[in-house]
Parts: C-alpha cells; sequence; structure tokens
C-alpha cells in the first residue's frame, strides 16, 4: 500500500475577496445539500480504484468548508472513512473563515474527527484586510482563533498574506508578531499573488492600483523568514512554516508527488504520472456525478521529462530539496557559490535566497 | 517599326508625395484608351504591393500613350530623396516634365529639387495645379507662386483635378504643343541609356531604356558599356501599360529590353546599351555613377540558425536591386549576419521589410551609419561598421559625409528651421525669398544628422509646412567618436555607433536608458555603461532580481505550474548571451529601434 492523499473541494464562500481564483462562489448556498450529495456519491465511484491506497491525510478545501454545517462535515468524513482505508492516525483538515466558525462548531468538527484547522487570518491589520476586500476583522481572528483552543484544537494554522497595495514592512512586522503571539502549530505566510482573472488583476491592468511591489515582496519574505525563526518555527516549505512535528502531511504529500484524489468541482488527482481533474463548474460537475458518471474534465499524462521537471521544481520547494546526484555539478556549483543553494547531507536544499528564486534555480538546474 | 520622331513626346510628372502624380497617370491612361475602363484600377502603375502599401514608387516605370497620333512615353520618377541618381536619369530619358503642384499645399522642397534637375537636364516645363477642386485650393495664390518661380505668366500654368479629370485633356494637348520632339539619327551607333532595371523571375533582368541615338532591333547582340557585359536581346517591347513586344526600337523611342542577363548588376541604372561588334559606339552616354551606398547597418537573423537563409534571401534580392550592398559580418553579440549598404534609411527599411515578408525572416537591424573617413599614418581608411574604428588616439583625424540640404518653409519659421539645422552642426549656404512669405534655404549639413529624424524635426517644428531635399556634398573632417555599450563589463559589438563628440553623451545616455527598461533582472546587478574607449560616460544598473517563484503550489496548481516553467524555458531559450547576462531578441530589436515617427519622415 502506497500513502495517499485525498482532497475534498467545498465551493462555497461567504463573499468572493479581489485577489482570489480558486473555483469558490459566493450566493450559491442553496446547493449545499445537493453538492454533499454529489459528494458522497463521487467518493462511492471513485473509491473502487483507491482501495489500494492508504490515505494518510484528509483535507477539506475551497471556498469556505465551514460554510457548510458540522453535521454536513461529519458525514461526508464518515463516508470517506468507510470507503477508503483511511489510517487512524491520518492527518484531518479542514479550512475555515474566522467568522463561520465558534466554540461550539469547532467542537463538533474536532470530535467529528478533523482534528487540523487551517484559518484565513490573512493580515491583523484592517488596512491590509480591507484591501485584500477580507469581511472580518483582526479581532475575529483573535476570537476564533481563542474559539480553537477553547475547542481543545492542537494543531492550528494560520494563513497570511503580504505585499497587498499601501501594505508596508511596519504592517507586515506588527501581523507577524501578533500571528506569533498567538502561537499556532503551523503559518503559511504568501505573497499576494495577482491573477489577471480576478477583480484585482482587471484593477491593476487598468491601472487602477499599482502590481505588488516584488523588492518589498522579497523584503517582507526575509522578514518572515526571521522572526518566524526566531519564534521557533521550522521554514519547511517556501510559504509554510510549522513548529517541528506540524508540518503539514497533506500538503508535504503534493510535494513529494504522492498519490492524491481530489473529490468536488475542479479538484485535481494524481497517481503514477498521471493527473486528472474534474470539471470546474459546480453545476455541470453535479449534474455528470448525477448521471453516474466520473467528472473527469481534463487529463495529461506526464512524460519522462515532465515528471522530472515536477519532482525537482516541487521537491525544491521544501527543505528537503533533490538529491546532488541529479545535477551535474557544473550547473549546481555556481549556485552554491552564490549562496542560493547549499548542501545538505547530499541533497541540494534552496536558501532562503534561493526559495525566492526557485524559477530561475529550477531552470537552470533542470533545464536544458 | 520606329515612330518618326516628330510625333514622339517623352515626359515624366515632378511632383511631391501626395501631390497626384499616380492618379493623373490613372487619367491619363484612361483619357488615351491604354487601359480599357474595365481593366482600371487605381494607381496602375504602382505595381509592386509593397510599393502600393507604402503609397510610394520605388521603381521607375514607362508606360506608351497613344493619343491622335501622338506617341506620348510617360516616364514615372521615383519620389523619394534616397532616390536622386534614378529619378536624374528618369529626366534623361525625357524632353518634358509635367511640374504638378497641389493646388492647396504650394510646391514642396522636394518638388523644387526635381524642378531644378529637370530644369537642369534641360527639359521643358509643363506647370500644373492639381486638386483645384479641393476646398482648400487657392489656385490664384499658387499659380502665382509658382509663375514667379518658372519665370512665366500664370496663365500658362494649367489648372486640373487629376481626381475628376477635369482639365487634363488639356495638359495633354499643352503637352504635345510645349514638349519638343526627340531628336536622333536611326544611321548613328546605338546609344540608349538605362533608367531603369528591374528583375523578373521568369524573364530575367527588363531594363527600361531611351535609345539616343541608333536603332535596337529585338534579335540584337547588344553590350553594355559600363560593365563591359555583351549579351542576345532576347525582346524589345514597349510598356502600354503591358509588355508588348516590337520588332526595334528607335531615336527618341522609350521601351524595354530583355537581354537574358540574370542580375541587375550588370545593367545598372546610367549604363548606356551598345550594339556589340564593329557597330558599337565608341563613348558611351554621360552621367553614369556606381550606386553608392550612404547608411550602413548590420543585418542579423533573430534566430542564429537561419543565416544561411538570410544570405539566399540578400542573393535573390540583389538581382532586383542594383544598389544593396552586403558583406559577412560577425558580431559577438548577434552571431554571423551581413554588414549591409543601403541608399538611405528608406532602402534599409524596404530591404528590410522584403526581407521579412517575402523570405519570413526575423531580422535584427543593428544602427545604422554612415560611412566614414579614418586617417591614420597618412593614409585614408573608408569605414563603414562601427566595430572598424580604430581606438582613440591612434589616429589623426576623422572626416564624415555632408550633404547640401534644401529647405523650404514659410517665412514664420525660418527661426525655427535655422535653430534645428544649427543643432544638427548645420552650416548656412544661402537663403532666399521664393515669394515674400516663402523661404529657399540652403545648409551643409552632416549626413549622419539627417538620415534619422531631422524630417521629422522639421516637420513638427514648423507644423508640417516646411519641406526638406538634399544631395550629397563630399567630406568634411569632424571629430568622431565610437560609443561603445558595455552590458556588466562587456562591450555589446551590435550596440556601438561611431558619432559626432558632441552627440556622443546624448547617444549614450540614451541607449542605457532604453537598455535599462529593455533587460530583465538577472540574479545580480548588471552595469549597463556607455564608453568611449575607456571613459564611462554614462551608467545605469539593472538591479538583481531577487523574487520569481510561486507562492502557492498545491494539488490544483503544479499542472499550470509546469507549463508556466516551461513558457519561461522558452524565453529563456530566445535570449542572446552576453558575457553573463541574458539579453532577449526583443530588447535588440527595440534598443536598436529608430523612433517610429523617425521613419514616417521617408515616405
Amino acid at each position: 500500500m502506497t500513502d495517499a492523499g485525498i482532497y475534498v473541494h467545498v465551493p462555497f464562500c461567504l463573499t468572493r475577496c479581489g485577489y482570489c481564483d480558486f473555483n469558490a462562489y459566493a450566493g450559491m448556498d442553496h446547493a449545499m445539500p445537493r453538492y454533499l450529495r454529489t459528494l458522497l456519491a463521487e467518493a462511492s465511484l471513485a473509491a473502487p480504484a483507491w482501495r489500494e491506497e492508504r490515505v494518510v491525510s484528509v483535507f477539506l478545501g475551497g471556498g469556505t468548508p465551514t460554510t457548510m454545517a458540522p453535521a454536513d462535515l461529519r458525514s461526508l468524513l464518515v463516508h470517506i472513512q468507510d470507503l477508503y482505508s483511511v489510517d487512524p492516525s491520518a492527518e484531518v483538515t479542514t479550512e475555515a473563515n474566522p467568522d463561520t466558525v465558534d466554540r461550539r462548531s469547532l467542537e463538533a468538527l474536532l470530535s467529528a474527527g478533523f482534528d487540523r484547522l487551517s484559518m484565513g487570518a490573512q493580515s491583523f491589520d484592517p488596512a491590509v484586510l480591507r484591501e485584500l476586500e477580507r469581511v472580518h476583522s483582526p479581532d475575529s481572528v483573535r476570537r476564533a482563533f481563542g474559539a480553537a483552543r477553547d475547542a481543545g484544537y492542537m494543531n492550528v494554522n494560520l494563513d497570511l498574506i503580504y505585499g497587498a497595495h499601501g501594505e508596508r514592512a511596519e504592517s507586515w512586522e506588527r501581523t507577524l508578531l501578533e500571528t506569533i503571539a498567538l502561537a499556532p502549530e503551523h503559518i503559511s505566510a504568501y505573497a499576494l499573488t495577482v491573477e489577471p482573472a480576478t477583480p484585482l488583476g482587471r484593477r491593476i491592468a487598468a491601472g487602477e492600483v499599482p502590481e505588488p511591489d516584488p523588492d518589498l515582496q522579497a523584503d517582507m519574505f526575509a522578514l518572515a523568514c526571521e522572526l518566524l525563526r526566531d519564534a521557533g518555527y521550522r521554514h519547511y516549505e517556501v510559504s509554510n512554516w510549522a513548529k517541528p512535528g506540524y508540518e503539514c502531511r497533506h500538503n508535504l504529500g503534493y510535494w513529494e508527488r504522492r498519490p492524491y484524489l481530489g473529490l468536488g468541482a475542479g479538484a485535481h488527482s494524481y497517481r503514477d504520472n498521471a493527473r486528472w481533474w474534474n470539471v470546474r463548474p459546480p453545476e455541470d460537475y453535479m449534474n455528470t456525478v448525477e448521471r453516474g458518471d466520473l467528472p473527469i474534465g481534463g487529463s495529461e499524462s506526464l512524460q519522462p521529462e515532465d515528471a522530472y521537471l515536477e519532482e525537482v521544481f516541487l521537491r525544491l520547494r521544501t527543505l528537503e530539496g533533490i538529491p546532488a546526484s541529479w545535477i551535474d555539478d557544473d550547473r549546481a556549483l555556481p549556485f552554491l557559490a552564490n549562496g542560493l543553494l547549499e548542501e545538505d547531507f547530499g541533497n541540494l536544499v534552496p536558501t532562503e535566497r534561493g526559495m525566492l528564486l526557485l524559477n530561475e534555480l529550477v531552470l537552470a538546474l533542470a533545464g536544458n | 517599326m520606329s515612330t518618326d520622331t516628330s510625333h514622339i513626346r517623352n515626359f515624366c510628372i515632378v511632383a511631391h508625395i501626395d501631390h497626384g502624380k499616380s492618379t493623373l497617370a490613372d487619367r491619363l491612361l484612361e483619357i488615351t484608351h491604354t487601359v480599357e475602363d474595365r481593366d482600371m484600377r487605381a494607381q496602375y502603375l504602382d505595381k509592386m504591393d509593397l510599393e502600393r502599401e507604402r503609397g510610394i514608387t520605388i521603381k521607375a516605370q514607362a508606360v506608351r500613350l497613344a493619343h491622335e497620333g501622338f506617341e506620348l512615353n510617360l516616364i514615372d520618377t521615383p519620389g523619394h530623396v534616397d532616390f536622386t541618381y534614378e529619378v536624374s536619369r528618369s529626366l534623361e530619358a525625357c524632353e518634358g516634365a509635367v511640374l504638378l503642384v497641389d493646388a492647396a499645399q504650394g510646391l514642396e522642397a522636394q518638388t523644387l529639387a526635381n524642378y531644378h534637375l529637370a530644369r537642369d537636364a534641360g527639359l521643358v516645363i509643363v506647370p500644373a495645379l492639381n486638386k483645384i477642386d479641393l476646398p482648400a485650393a487657392e489656385p490664384e495664390q499658387r499659380a502665382e507662386e509658382l509663375a514667379a518661380l518658372l519665370n512665366c505668366e500664370p496663365d500658362d500654368i494649367l489648372r486640373i483635378s487629376a481626381k475628376s479629370g477635369q482639365g487634363v485633356p488639356e495638359l495633354l494637348a499643352a503637352i504635345i504643343e510645349r514638349v519638343p520632339p526627340p531628336v536622333g539619327d536611326p544611321a548613328k551607333p546605338l546609344q540608349a541609356l538605362i533608367f531603369d532595371s528591374m528583375f523578373d523571375p521568369y524573364r530575367g533582368v527588363v531594363s527600361y531604356i531611351r535609345v539616343k541615338e541608333g536603332e535596337l532591333p529585338s534579335n540584337a547582340r547588344v553590350r553594355l558599356m559600363a560593365t563591359k557585359v555583351e549579351s542576345d536581346a532576347e525582346e524589345t517591347g514597349v510598356m502600354s501599360p503591358e509588355a508588348t513586344p516590337i520588332d526595334k526600337l528607335g531615336p527618341g523611342e522609350v521601351g524595354y529590353l530583355i537581354t537574358g542577363l540574370k542580375d541587375v548588376h550588370q545593367a545598372k541604372v546610367g549604363d548606356t546599351i551598345t550594339l556589340a561588334g564593329k557597330n558599337a559606339a565608341t563613348e558611351p552616354l554621360p552621367g553614369y555613377r556606381e550606386p553608392k551606398p550612404m547608411v550602413w547597418s548590420g543585418l542579423f537573423p533573430a534566430e542564429g540558425g537561419d543565416y544561411s537563409e538570410l544570405r539566399e534571401a540578400l542573393d535573390r534580392l540583389k538581382l532586383s536591386d542594383a544598389a544593396l550592398h552586403y558583406e559577412p559580418e560577425t558580431s559577438t553579440a548577434l552571431g554571423f549576419g551581413f554588414r549591409c549598404g543601403f541608399l538611405g534609411l528608406l532602402h534599409m527599411d524596404i530591404v528590410k521589410e522584403r526581407l521579412e515578408r517575402e523570405f519570413r525572416l526575423e531580422l535584427i537591424a543593428t544602427a545604422p551609419n554612415v560611412e566614414f573617413h579614418v586617417y591614420r599614418n597618412e593614409e585614408v581608411e573608408v569605414v563603414h561598421n562601427p566595430a572598424e574604428m580604430p581606438a582613440p588616439g591612434t589616429f589623426e583625424k576623422t572626416e564624415e559625409p555632408v550633404v547640401l540640404a534644401t529647405m523650404l518653409t514659410p517665412s514664420d519659421y525660418l527661426g525655427a528651421v535655422m535653430e534645428l539645422c544649427q543643432a544638427r552642426r548645420g552650416e548656412m549656404v544661402d537663403m532666399s525669398y521664393l515669394t515674400p512669405t516663402r523661404i529657399e534655404i540652403h545648409y551643409v549639413l552632416p549626413l549622419a544628422e539627417i538620415v534619422f529624424d531631422f524630417f521629422d524635426q522639421l516637420k513638427s517644428r514648423t507644423k508640417g509646412y516646411a519641406s526638406l531635399d538634399y544631395e550629397p556634398w563630399g567630406y568634411q573632417e569632424s571629430d568622431l567618436v565610437r560609443v561603445d555599450v558595455l552590458l556588466h563589463g562587456d562591450p555589446v559589438d551590435a550596440f556601438s555607433s561611431v558619432v559626432h563628440r558632441s552627440k556622443s553623451y546624448s547617444y549614450g545616455k540614451q541607449m542605457v536608458e532604453r537598455l535599462k527598461e529593455l533587460i530583465p533582472r538577472q540574479l545580480f546587478d548588471v552595469a549597463i555603461q556607455a564608453a568611449i574607449g575607456s571613459h564611462v560616460i554614462a551608467r545605469e544598473t539593472v538591479k538583481a532580481k531577487r523574487k520569481d517563484v510561486l507562492a502557492k503550489c498545491y494539488g490544483g496548481d503544479i499542472t499550470r505550474k509546469r507549463k508556466l516553467l516551461e513558457t519561461q524555458k522558452k524565453g529563456k531559450a530566445r535570449m542572446r548571451r552576453v558575457g553573463k547576462v541574458d539579453v532577449p531578441q526583443e530588447a535588440f530589436i527595440a534598443a536598436l529601434r529608430i523612433d517610429d515617427s523617425a521613419k514616417k519622415e521617408k515616405k
């Protein structure tokens, strides 16, 4: 049996944020019961092909899974546990929005088996939250985090975003310090990335707001590295930090190229150098599954060179890096010399500066 | 069968671009029934689509019109200063010229210059004001100006509308009446002037000729006196307007000759055709000149592998373009290419466009430069490539080509014109009032100052009213320096240019500023420097790139991410490495691009 992960996509959100290009929708809550039935049906349809995998992680993402009732999420998880070989010690995460949870709902989720909570805090600066069009306040993050602790959560992640228009290094430092003060087990800090097909992307294209300044984002990244290291977090992936032992097993699976099954609208799956993805519009997804078909919208078979490129760029995102033996010395040496790579027990690992220039590193090491 | 010369009239139309020359030619074709109504199309004579798109006439053509027992040969003249020599040869084929002037815009410098050429060639001038039906037309005022210039009565000036045909029959009558018939003796040895040559892929070289003396039978063995090439004539004929073979061309006649030669360099404009053997003329017609490139530039394939395609394309193009020069050149930055010589920037533009369009090549053209002289150890070296410029301090002096520029301007803008000429290192020769409000002014100007954006500047400073023409005026001593551009300490030969010392700083500054915008950030700071020898005159820095990574990369992102990397990889493959610096093709093209505004002047 090989270790695998299951990802479940929940496309419902309270509001759409300007920067978000995920497959997520506000105002579609009426479709929740039907969507839940569809997820259960898809899980049943997909299960026979995944009997040989040991599921070591389940991850509910979105969207905002916690817009659905804890009882519904419980029934979903129970169904998955019935159909798949879910390891008893599997990591089971749900994403949450601070405004969709309270102590009671969190207790219900924890007792249902969701033992890891990933919450979108994004910032503790109200101006930045407004810029990101997040509806919650810094206080609601503190309150929701306290509720999680009170409910018994011992493994909580806070998501942060830096580099929004108008955010300065001082503001980002305060956000980091506030986050550190809450002492979550895991912190994801993302440089704001502008996707063209989002309201933010269009505002930038129209010249209404400037593009994020990559140099400022680089400074902010360096600041995060420094403060989080001092606070005892291990920087184990480009945008992820964790107290030792709290690295996200599910996400590590992506970077280590373990198999994963995606359920829900637009979810991607991967196994044995094949990748396929579900149809993206929830309505199409539901219609297809209701006809009794797997809702596959597209697929690709990775050629050896594709697989190698993925192996290199995914592994280089993490502290594990890639075996030095994969790369010719004359390709690696300049980067060992200029401090973008270091060698660690026979592996080539990006330094903090190297992580920020990963595309360049990958092309130089794995390009032809 | 040759026509009695008393019934022949050979004439051309001298006009500024847009003053209606092609439209008038269309009307003449119609009125004389040379082209049937159903076959008529606008700008009939401008055959090549390249010409049609640019609205200019590159190749002179001759067309025979039959009208009331007369044989009228309309000889089309090129309309751009790059082709002044071709204009002068076309004029040599005529006895008269229609001076066509826009009744709204009045005389322009180029028309004036060509008028002078026509007058100097002894042509009878038939002046006509065109576009008299336009609301903005001022025929009375323009007629007076023109009459003053031509020393004639305003009543002698015809008023026409080439568009509607109004006045065109009267113009035809005036041509027949005022232009003298050619003279020539059929018994003398053949002397025929080539005033244009083109290359037809099926027939080989087609030369447009004017027989001055003697007769040219269609089956003669001919000798080209300048190139000393002999060949059998395959066909003689006239264009009316399509090629119509006839068995011989007699004195005074204009027509074409197909020789079976495969290269226009063997039948150059200005050369004299005579018969081979004992009937050959002893002297060629006067005025032959080797086509001489004025502007040089390196042409390099954007894709290094296309070098042999470029060579083949140039070889093919040269068959139809006697003025095109090229020789292999190697650039450390751009690889293998050719240093090419052109008559001017328009010519360069046309050649580059034809190479790209007809041969599907993507090209990088280095900064154009003029040909200059370097005196070293009492010897003169002719240099047309900045790379050949010796190091500062190793030569005695340098010389650059100058031109005599003729500008016409309303007197209100005299100050602006003089200011521009001074800024371009010009020296005034003289000026005179054509009319109380219109000035003709002559300057000697360095060619290098003229060929780029001078005309554009002239136009913008005079609200479009001033016009320009120029002719070569020899060489004069000048303090020339080579400005090099260095990336991260390595000189990039493609960016080097030889300029006057007073312009070196602005050239250097402009190049480093452009390149700062064009060179992508690298993993290290890239210094961009402009230098004369080892002396740095301008500097910019492209700061090292610090961030190039996708923040999020989870299960649904991986495929897209891999494709992004592959795209980025392809982009890198298209870069050229200069020393340690990756420079995109686009940066070479954009950095070396002459401003679009500067190109328009060439029309």
